[in-house]
């Protein structure tokens, strides 16, 4: 009962205080939904309004996972381009309070900003721990003065 | 160790988790943190809390309490922290009570802020009209009621401002707001004319953004987040209690800092 009564708050909801009609609250979408199956990650993130953002603004914000418990993924080390021009976020990720965690790249567009932090919304966390580890050679490094589009999302608790 | 005091036949420990979330609202406030039991309930309810709308009726009214304590503890010319610009955060957090790929864009051009009731020029507002007054700008925190805050940068021409231009009733209770995203909202009248109450237009030097609420939200220092409402398309003055969506659903009208 409890459980889904916490469900309830959370769907559509930006609040932990709640409801007294909750049982009748509308459906409302929740937020950092994947994009949908087989739209591109740029199309995607063009649906997400994106804002510019300052890219030395991003580094070492956490990272985390669009579901209610906001796991935290990892911690963002640094923007490169890699060979074909696209913007990649090297996500320090896994681990335990940092240590065991390795970077991977991750496209810019498969990831939105939630305020202070950054969600990875295109891939779950089993398909990034089969990402390469990250290797900087053929990329270049993203100025931290350039300014960069990034797409939201709501908050996912 | 059980009380002598235990009635044998007890209510069902079910009625506490079925108002689970109005109560942990309540608690929020702080007041009667603590000291709502499934006792409290029946006392309060005159022992009928089988009946939903007998427990729902008086948690409302604690709430509504709640509301009446926290409008006699504002001070009208009390300020709320400010902050450096330079701890602005850029782009600001969106949230709604849906996600951002439903926000539907405004525009700017065709816009026009409608004002109604206790007001002497019910004459509509267009976006440059707004430009025009004098602007005030606030480096305040965001705080919403689920726990996290932000720093943003807002400005436009304070509500007073704006009040006082369209020959508002002062003295009136409410200042409500109907907005492009079906968000109506409203406020207590000494909060509108409070200093730290914006007609926002800018973030952080900037026009506002679709997905913030161009072309003008209010923005508060005094209030919670969902206080705020987005894509402003009509200002009323009113004696009238005009409610609110989250307030609708039983959270707190006042909603003060």
């Amino acid at each position: 009962m409890m459980h889904s009564v916490s469900k309830r708050i959370l769907v559509g909801s930006c609040f932990l205080a709640a409801a007294v009609n909750l049982v009748h609250a509308q459906s409302t979408t929740p937020g950092g939904m994947p994009p949908p199956p087989g739209m591109s990650l740029a199309n995607s993130t063009a649906m997400r309004f994106p804002q510019p953002v300052r890219v030395g603004d991003l580094l070492g914000r956490e990272v985390l996972r669009p579901v209610e418990s906001q796991d935290i993924l990892g911690r963002v080390r640094g923007l490169v381009r890699d060979r074909d021009g696209r913007i990649m976020v090297v996500v320090d990720f896994g681990g335990f309070l940092g240590i065991g965690a390795r970077p991977i790249a991750v496209p810019v567009d498969a990831m939105v900003l939630l305020g202070q932090d950054m969600e990875i919304v295109a891939f779950t966390p089993d398909q990034l721990r089969h990402f390469p580890t990250f290797s900087p050679s053929g990329t270049t490094d993203v100025a931290d003065d350039t300014i960069i589009k990034v797409g939201l999302a709501k908050p996912s608790h | 160790m059980r009380s002598p005091f235990r009635p044998d036949i007890v209510p069902d420990t079910a009625i506490l988790d079925n108002h689970k979330p109005l109560i942990r609202s309540l608690e929020r406030r702080g007041v009667i943190r603590g000291s709502l039991s499934l006792g409290a309930l029946v006392l309060l309810t005159g022992c009928d809390v089988k009946r939903p709308e007998a427990v729902e009726s008086a948690l409302l009214a604690i709430s509504r309490l709640n509301d009446g304590v926290q409008a006699l503890l504002f001070n009208p010319n009390r300020l709320a922290p400010t902050y450096p610009a330079s701890m602005i955060l850029r782009p600001p957090k969106f949230n709604a009570y849906y996600d951002v790929m439903d926000v539907k864009p405004v525009d700017g051009a065709t816009w026009r802020l409608e004002v109604s009731g206790r007001v002497a020029d019910k004459r509509p507002w267009t976006l440059q009209d707004l430009r025009a007054m004098p602007q005030t700008s606030m480096v305040i925190k965001h705080i919403c009621v689920e726990g996290w805050s932000y720093i943003g940068g807002w400005s436009g021409p304070t509500l007073r401002i704006f009040l006082e231009r369209i020959g508002a009733d002062l003295s009136a209770k409410y200042v409500a707001f109907k907005t492009a995203d079906d968000y109506p909202s409203s406020i207590d009248m000494a909060t509108a004319l409070h200093p730290q109450t914006l007609l926002a237009i800018q973030y952080g030097g900037d026009t506002l953004a679709d997905p913030f609420g161009y072309p003008v939200r209010l923005r508060m220092a005094t209030k919670l987040g969902y206080k705020n409402p987005k894509w402003i398309t009509a200002i009323e003055v009113t004696n009238t209690y005009p409610g609110g969506y989250w307030e609708e659903k039983g959270f707190p009208w006042f909603a003060g800092l």
